[in-house]
């Protein structure tokens, strides 16, 4: 019966509609007389129905009398707004209409924004900015309320802050780093983080390459034994500077490193350094505490393969690969490492020679866990358990690999 | 949620809101499952009421979400209201509501509004395909092919790319119409199929048949039919256009192979430029060759067996016709090893000439090289797709010829399951004898229009066997 009656209300509205549409005609200037028919004919449609008092197009009434004043505000301005404007304006309907955008945007941004050259680029810079954004709510929510605790905790405990700790105040601190790393900047082993791929990288790159950079000198720093950090092939008014000032601010001149212009081959002894790249077919064994080892401070979010390599193979060094591969059941992800890992587990071979504990800071999503076994054999025993897991007979499985055991083993 | 079955009063919508957990997207997640169970509009209507009482307005998102319900059922006055109320309410709309808008309208008689509607977004930014798409539609359906063919052009002078519904439609909508104007466009499409490699699918392809059939006095006969490998069509008897290169697409090819796969942004990534130096003069001194190897993917066809085993059978059976062959390898094969023995290297090295590029460079881009420069006789082997290579050409019109070039040189092989003996046929699933090119061709009285079978995109490298053949009597 229902079905019935919602076949006949679609046959109504389809054909009256049309009808109506056309003999209603310049609705444009008389909006409400449209509106009025239509309620009658779904009046009558209604009239079967049990909810008899509820009419369905009110919420069109509403929203058209909340605007009688609108309207002729919007008529005295403007029509052509000048582009930046009209951006905005875009911007705020989407945001309206829930889409992941920042609710107050700079002018810069907004030019950025305009800049970007595809639909997918504006959406992602959007996002981008959404999420910032967030993020800074966040943080000041979090500050505000820890600041609140802080003053209650103040209030109750005002008797114990006068105990008789010794207390290492921030700057005591410091100063003892600082002292480290100028002991490191006489006698300590260098590092050198080749600064010259700003080309083959774009802004956003740049930024989080600066990012890294700033997070691994300060792991230098904290270390018991910190290396002499060099930037090489550092250009002055770079986009890398530009960054870096951005970050440190009036610290930047200050800092216990060395930034040079010029090539690690000028400084070294070519036969001394080493180049890590994660595409090096040579795998580092051991850490040597006589050799420079280079990183290259650069951040490859599209694919660009073989970069440091070739760049390596151009200057006729030594390459060598952290050996993921030997220690850890590697599972998802690039076995290039963001610049600050690379601090790290070079920091801890260092004081440790622990390839288990260096390996520690790569990031546990990539792998799913160590190799306590030789790879190869490994390698077999997870054969062995797919060919059984396919369900093939497990005589068969054995054979197969009775066979392969004395020979040699195919990695696929 | 579910959605109620009937519109609901007040207190109902309260008391479901209430219920609910998060009752400020409470009207969000009611009309989003709205959508998904494609409710009744008046439950939608009455929910709206709802909200509009209580707050006196309804939010831009949730006015969206209502068009979106209306445009799914086609309630074409409802879009219209829908739409003077945005209109009224905002100073500009943003696009997922213009695209809902001119979707929707585009299906009623009210179809010019959507041109009016898609010049507004056209200020703001550049329209999305589906909306040229509704709007191309809308005005070939109501028979205004001008119209229509202008929004085509103009959406390809913006470089947005044409659905096959939209070059479908063109042909739909002009059946049994005369016009030299007309009939000039819908050449014009097919030839974008060309120039574009696109091969129509088989419901598309009965539409371009029906179209020539139906032009009035024209007297156009259309037959599916089979190319067989010599390339001559088996209805019209005429030959299909041939797969080689011109002189002038050829030396281009090589030249940008060269520089943009070869060299790239620096030489240093895939050899070093002495090693390519070395190759270089190693190659030009002992051209031409008639087939080139890529030994390390030919050595891995069987895996149970040693890879020179593999290399030497491949060497064997190729070096039967009395080829000059070159086989590209790295050094790390003549280091003598449990799957590189010695002395079958040596024998092989007697059948043909061989070039072990340095361990960590990477011996495709040689490949392509020694091909090219041998000449249009010369074809290489490998199980390889080389779509990275393709990857590296900057322009598709660069890589349209690479395929076409690919596809008429490439010979791969298969190993067959038990016997000793590997299949070499092309990876094409067609002969390397095929001769002709497979793209859509003319010659004046005559067409031919390869299509595809099913609907699914084949994969790249596969070209379809079906042709159309159409004649003019």
């Amino acid at each position: 019966m229902q079905c019935a009656n919602m076949l006949l209300r679609k046959i109504v509205r389809s054909s009256v509609l049309p009808f109506a549409a056309q003999h209603g005609m310049k609705k444009d200037l008389f909006p409400l007389s449209r509106t009025l028919s239509l309620s009658l004919c779904l009046k009558q449609e209604k009239s079967c129905e049990p909810s008899e008092k509820l009419d369905l197009d009110e919420w069109k009434k509403v929203m058209k009398s909340g605007l009688q004043e609108d309207v002729s505000e919007t008529v005295s301005e403007p029509k052509d707004l000048s582009s930046l404007a009209a951006a905005r304006e875009t911007l705020e309907m989407w945001r309206l209409a829930g889409r992941a955008v920042p609710e107050n945007i700079s002018e810069d941004e907004l030019k950025t924004f305009m800049e970007c050259t595809s639909k997918s680029a504006k959406k992602k810079y959007l996002k981008y900015l959404h999420v910032k954004e967030l993020h800074k709510k966040n943080d000041k929510r979090k500050k505000r309320e820890r600041r609140l605790e802080a003053q209650n905790e103040a209030s109750n405990t005002d008797e114990t802050k006068k105990s008789s700790f010794v207390y290492l105040s921030s700057s005591t601190m410091d100063k003892t780093y600082n002292w480290r790393a100028a002991q490191s900047m006489i006698f300590g082993q260098p590092l050198v983080f080749d600064m010259s791929y700003e080309k083959e990288m774009s802004i956003r790159e740049v930024t989080n390459a600066v990012r890294q950079l700033v997070l691994s000198e300060s792991c230098n720093r904290r270390s018991v034994d910190p290396f002499h950090i060099h930037f090489c092939n550092f250009k002055d008014d770079s986009l890398y500077h530009r960054e870096f000032i951005k970050q440190y601010r009036g610290a930047w001149g200050k800092l216990l490193i060395t930034a040079t212009d010029q090539c690690y081959t000028e400084i070294f002894p070519k036969d001394k350094l080493i180049y890590l790249t994660a595409d090096s077919p040579k795998v580092m064994k051991t850490f040597e505490h006589d050799k420079i080892y280079i990183v290259g401070s650069m951040v490859d979010k599209s694919i660009k393969r073989g970069v440091s390599l070739a760049r390596a193979k151009r200057l006729g060094l030594e390459t060598a690969a952290l050996p993921l591969e030997k220690y850890l059941l590697w599972s998802t992800g690039a076995k290039n490492l963001t610049l600050d890992q690379m601090m790290h587990i070079l920091l801890t071979l260092k004081d440790t020679a622990d390839w288990r504990k260096a390996l520690e800071f790569v990031p546990k999503r990539k792998y799913c866990g160590f190799v306590n076994k030789p790879v190869k054999e490994l390698k077999k025993t997870l054969d062995l358990i797919n060919t059984l897991k396919l369900g093939k007979g497990r005589e068969e499985a054995e054979n197969r690999f009775a066979k392969n055991h004395p020979k040699r083993y195919k990695i696929k | 949620v579910q959605p109620p079955e009937k519109p609901l009063q007040a207190e109902e919508w309260n008391k479901l809101r209430e219920g609910f957990q998060l009752p400020e997207i409470f009207e969000e997640v009611m009309l989003n499952s709205m959508i998904r169970c494609n409710s009744p509009i008046d439950v939608a209507k009455s929910l709206l009421t709802d909200l509009a009482k209580r707050d006196g307005d309804i939010a831009y998102n949730v006015l969206v979400k209502y068009l979106t319900l209306c445009v799914q059922q086609g309630q074409v006055s409802e879009i219209r209201d829908v739409y003077d109320i945005m209109k009224a309410r905002f100073k500009s709309l943003e696009s997922g509501a213009y695209s809902l808008l001119i979707k929707g309208l585009s299906n009623s008689d009210q179809w010019r509004l959507a041109l009016t509607l898609l010049e507004e977004v056209k200020k703001v930014m550049i329209p999305s395909r589906t909306c040229y798409e509704s709007c191309i539609k809308a005005a070939s359906h109501h028979q205004e092919m001008k119209l229509a063919f202008e929004l085509y052009k103009e959406m390809l002078a913006k470089d947005v790319v044409p659905t096959l519904d939209v070059l479908q439609s063109f042909f739909n909508f002009s059946r049994g119409m005369k016009g030299a104007e007309l009939q000039k466009e819908l050449f014009g499409v097919l030839l974008y199929l060309r120039e574009n490699q696109i091969y129509p699918h088989k419901t598309f392809m009965r539409s371009i048949k029906l179209w020539f059939e139906s032009i009035p006095g024209e007297n156009w006969r259309g037959h599916l039919t089979n190319i067989k490998d010599s390339g001559q069509c088996p209805v019209c008897k005429r030959q299909l256009e041939d797969s080689s290169l011109t002189e002038e697409e050829y030396s281009n090819l090589s030249e940008r192979i060269i520089r943009d796969v070869i060299h790239g942004a620096d030489t240093f990534r895939k050899t070093s430029p002495k090693e390519f130096e070395a190759f270089q003069t190693f190659v030009e001194n002992r051209l031409p060759f008639d087939i080139v190897i890529d030994g390390l993917n030919v050595s891995h066809i069987k895996s149970r067996r040693m890879q020179c085993e593999n290399l030497f059978d491949a060497i064997n059976y190729l070096a039967k016709e009395n080829a000059r062959l070159l086989v590209l390898g790295r050094k790390h094969m003549l280091v003598n090893s449990s799957n590189w023995k010695r002395e079958i290297m040596k024998e092989m090295q007697n059948k043909a000439d061989f070039f072990f590029a340095e361990n960590i460079s990477e011996d495709d881009a040689f490949l392509l090289y020694a091909t090219l420069r041998s000449g249009k006789h010369c074809r290489f082997v490998t199980r390889d797709f080389l779509r990275d290579h393709k990857a590296c050409l900057s322009d598709s019109l660069t890589r349209h010829l690479f395929r076409k070039w690919q596809r008429g040189h490439q010979i791969a092989f298969s190993s067959s399951a038990e016997g000793r003996s590997i299949n070499f046929s092309s990876i094409f699933s067609q002969q390397p004898a095929l001769r002709y090119d497979c793209v859509v061709q003319t010659t004046g009285d005559t067409w031919h229009i390869p299509y595809k079978d099913v609907f699914e995109e084949k994969y790249s490298y596969e070209v379809p066997r079906k042709w159309l053949c159409i004649q003019q009597k």
